[in-house]
């Protein structure tokens, strides 16, 4: 894909999910007849940066993800399918399969409450597979939490019989890192939102008979978060150039500390307004806060690239000229 | 020649040849043994011909991209057989000759630069101007009519002059119009350090180190024909050096925190503390690379760097400082109290740190500009 085509398609994929913002309601069905499953297939870098930085930038939801993971799995991806993530802030694979029976607790996208099977991997006899199970035999418990929005689910399996299929170690780990990246420019997506609009409300709002935004406190707190959001935005690009799990890992690391960094600077720049529902800020706000647990929270990537670190006596350069 | 593929032969070449290049002093090193090992390996790297690759056939290189260089300093810095600071100076200074200086003078003296034969200090700041630059006051007047005069006299003073105790020549910004004109009014001259009426002040930095100097300027006489670009347009002079400063240095720089990293990583017992304040210092380090990486590939695309280099600025200036605060913490008593070589050298560095958010302009110029250039916030 060029860049004339990967400006049309932004544009194209941004529009239908701005229709989606303003009419309420999930982006999946846009999606799937923009092509979406085609074009992750066949261009899983553009499809995967353009789709969720949109769904990020817009505050849509959307169950996108499970086909992202889905795929790195190996398993054909279909709105049918939903696909169980690792419990919040974790990202070790959420089953178990003891006696032929898989035991099973994570969280999972909306997909699952109207999906026919789930996906688990899961660990059975020190090995991996990969298990199915019907949507029927499952516990399904809707989360609220700090963003009811999202969408997230609770899944608990207490004992159901599953089909299951070897995993290699390396396909769990591809599939976190796929999801990661996804997350991660999602994440991004928001944070230019959020700062666009402590950048809009600085021009906008007069005290002191001038706009905020000639203060140099406040500039320097936009700065600050522009800063925050620019890296985030190579470390993003060096996991797609240098694909890996520690690259991933990192690129969703930096998107959790930009979006603490980016949300703090423009919430005190929104000041009154931001403090408010009347302003969608809150919603971004809350959104990067529940995305910072799916497949790892900030602080236990962080946590652990430092343990590798010094396991190793290493630090990896990953990236070159 | 590819980058990779160079990245890949210096670095063959280095494994061969590391035991001659290695500094010959333990630690960090007296400034005149870290100047001494930076002109003794530059000479060598230039002798092999690597120093030569990156920069243009006028100037004696073999030509090919930037990144060459970039490459080779890295590899320097990342190693310890350079000080990341007195190695950049070639890259500070060389770019601005090349593309300023009449042709003949610059395929004289670069060459003399890149093997190590010459020293080159930078005469920017003044103890007036500091962030604000386009106040500089160090004057130079024709010596005669402005048109045809042979030479300039210039009378002023310099500050935090980077080695110029060592410098043979002076990359020098001097006011020739009035103090209203501001950048308008600012001509650059390649000044030789032995002509009379230069004086070299050096001035004691905090980690003990003479890197800074005063320069004294008292009836000067620069030949005209050492005037780099036009009469009044020495502000182009001064901004031609951000690119390859807020490029290639910055990659030399961070290969050298990357060291300073792997050095804590060696030390540092396992916990869960340590992996979380590792995690974090490697976390701001390896943005910063990403972010570097991504700004050479937009130079060596043939983009001209302007004030979006101030995200580099202060993604380095940050990662640098709270790298040497985790070593700091993670090796308590080691930099405060430790009289041996370990000690001495976190103490050195970690001092020299504290200065990341003042040099190369400070970390609120670069925020202000980050706020008006590109979040176009307006005036304040």
């Amino acid at each position: 894909m060029d860049a004339g085509e990967r400006a049309l398609l932004a544009a194209t994929v941004g529009d239908a999910i701005a229709a989606i913002a303003a009419e309420g309601g999930t982006a999946d069905g846009a999606l799937t007849e923009l092509g979406w499953l085609e074009m992750l297939d066949a261009e899983p870098r553009d499809a995967v940066g353009i789709v969720f930085s949109a769904l990020g930038a817009q505050h849509v939801t959307a169950t996108v993800l499970d086909d992202v993971v889905a795929g790195a799995l190996g398993i054909e991806p279909r709105a049918a399918v939903a696909l169980l993530l690792s419990p919040y802030t974790t990202w070790a694979p959420p089953g178990r399969v003891d006696g032929g029976l898989l035991h099973a607790s994570g969280v999972t996208t909306a997909r699952v409450a109207t999906a026919d099977e789930l996906v688990v991997a899961a660990e059975a006899d020190g090995r991996l597979a990969l298990a199915t199970v019907p949507a029927s035999a499952v516990t399904i418990t809707p989360v609220a939490g700090i963003d009811p929005a999202a969408g997230l689910h609770a899944v608990e399996i207490g004992g159901a019989v599953a089909s299951t299929v070897p995993l290699d170690l390396d396909a769990w780990d591809a599939a976190v890192a796929a999801g990661r990246r996804a997350l991660a420019h999602q994440v991004a997506g928001a944070c230019r939102t959020m700062l666009e609009q402590a950048r809009a409300h600085a021009l906008d709002r007069s005290q002191f008979g001038r706009p905020v935004a000639r203060f140099q406190a406040v500039r320097h707190r936009l700065a600050e978060a522009l800063v925050a959001v620019e890296a985030l935005d190579a470390a993003v690009a060096a996991a797609w150039d240098e694909p890996g799990p520690v690259t991933a890992a990192l690129a969703k690391a930096v998107a959790g500390r930009t979006a603490r960094t980016v949300a703090a600077h423009c919430q005190q720049v929104l000041a009154g307004i931001g403090f408010t529902t009347e302003h969608p800020f809150h919603r971004y706000l809350k959104r990067t806060i529940a995305l910072d647990g799916l497949l790892g929270s900030t602080d236990a990537i962080v946590a652990d690239l430092g343990r590798l670190l010094i396991a190793t006596r290493t630090v990896p350069t990953l990236v070159e000229l | 020649m590819d980058v990779a593929e160079f990245r890949r032969e210096v670095n063959a070449w280095l494994d061969a040849h590391d035991a001659e290049l290695a500094p010959p002093f333990a630690g960090t090193g007296t400034l005149d043994e870290r100047v001494t090992q930076m002109r003794r390996t530059n000479a060598a790297l230039y002798d092999a011909g690597w120093m030569r690759w990156g920069w243009p056939e006028r100037v004696g290189g073999y030509g090919g991209s930037p990144m060459l260089r970039t490459e080779l300093g890295a590899a320097m810095c990342g190693r310890g057989l350079a000080d990341p600071g007195i190695y950049s100076l070639v890259e500070v200074l060389a770019p601005t000759v090349i593309d300023f200086a009449p042709p003949e003078l610059a395929a004289t003296v670069v060459p003399r630069l890149l093997s190590g034969a010459e020293m080159w200090c930078q005469g920017f700041s003044e103890p007036g101007s500091g962030s604000d630059l386009a106040s500089i006051g160090c004057r130079a007047v024709p010596d005669g009519d402005p048109e045809t005069a042979d030479r300039w006299i210039v009378n002023g003073q310099k500050v935090w002059t980077s080695l110029a105790q060592y410098a043979d020549r002076c990359v020098l910004l001097t006011r020739t119009g009035t103090a209203e004109a501001r950048h308008r009014g600012i001509t650059a001259f390649f000044v030789d350090m032995d002509t009379p009426g230069i004086t070299v002040s050096p001035i004691e930095m905090i980690n003990g180190d003479l890197e800074f100097t005063e320069v004294f300027f008292d009836d000067v006489a620069v030949p005209a024909d050492r005037m780099l670009g036009a009469p009044n347009g020495g502000w182009a002079v001064a901004m031609s050096i951000l690119p390859y400063e807020r490029s290639s240095c910055f990659w030399q720089r961070i290969a050298y925190l990357y060291r300073r990293l792997q050095l804590l990583v060696d030390a540092v017992p396992a916990g869960e503390r340590a992996a979380h304040l590792v995690g974090e210092a490697f976390l701001q380090l390896y943005a910063l690379r990403a972010r570097s990486r991504a700004t050479q590939h937009r130079l060596a695309a043939g983009e001209a760097l302007g004030a979006e280099t101030s995200v580099d600025k202060i993604l380095v200036a940050t990662a640098e400082q709270t790298l040497y605060d985790t070593i700091r913490t993670l090796r308590p008593g080691v930099m405060e109290l430790d009289d041996g070589l370990e000690g001495e050298t976190w103490r050195f560095e970690y001092l020299y740190s504290r200065a990341a958010t003042i040099y190369g302009g400070t970390a609120e110029v670069q925020r202000n500009i980050v706020a008006r250039r590109l979040l176009d916030l307006g005036d304040e």
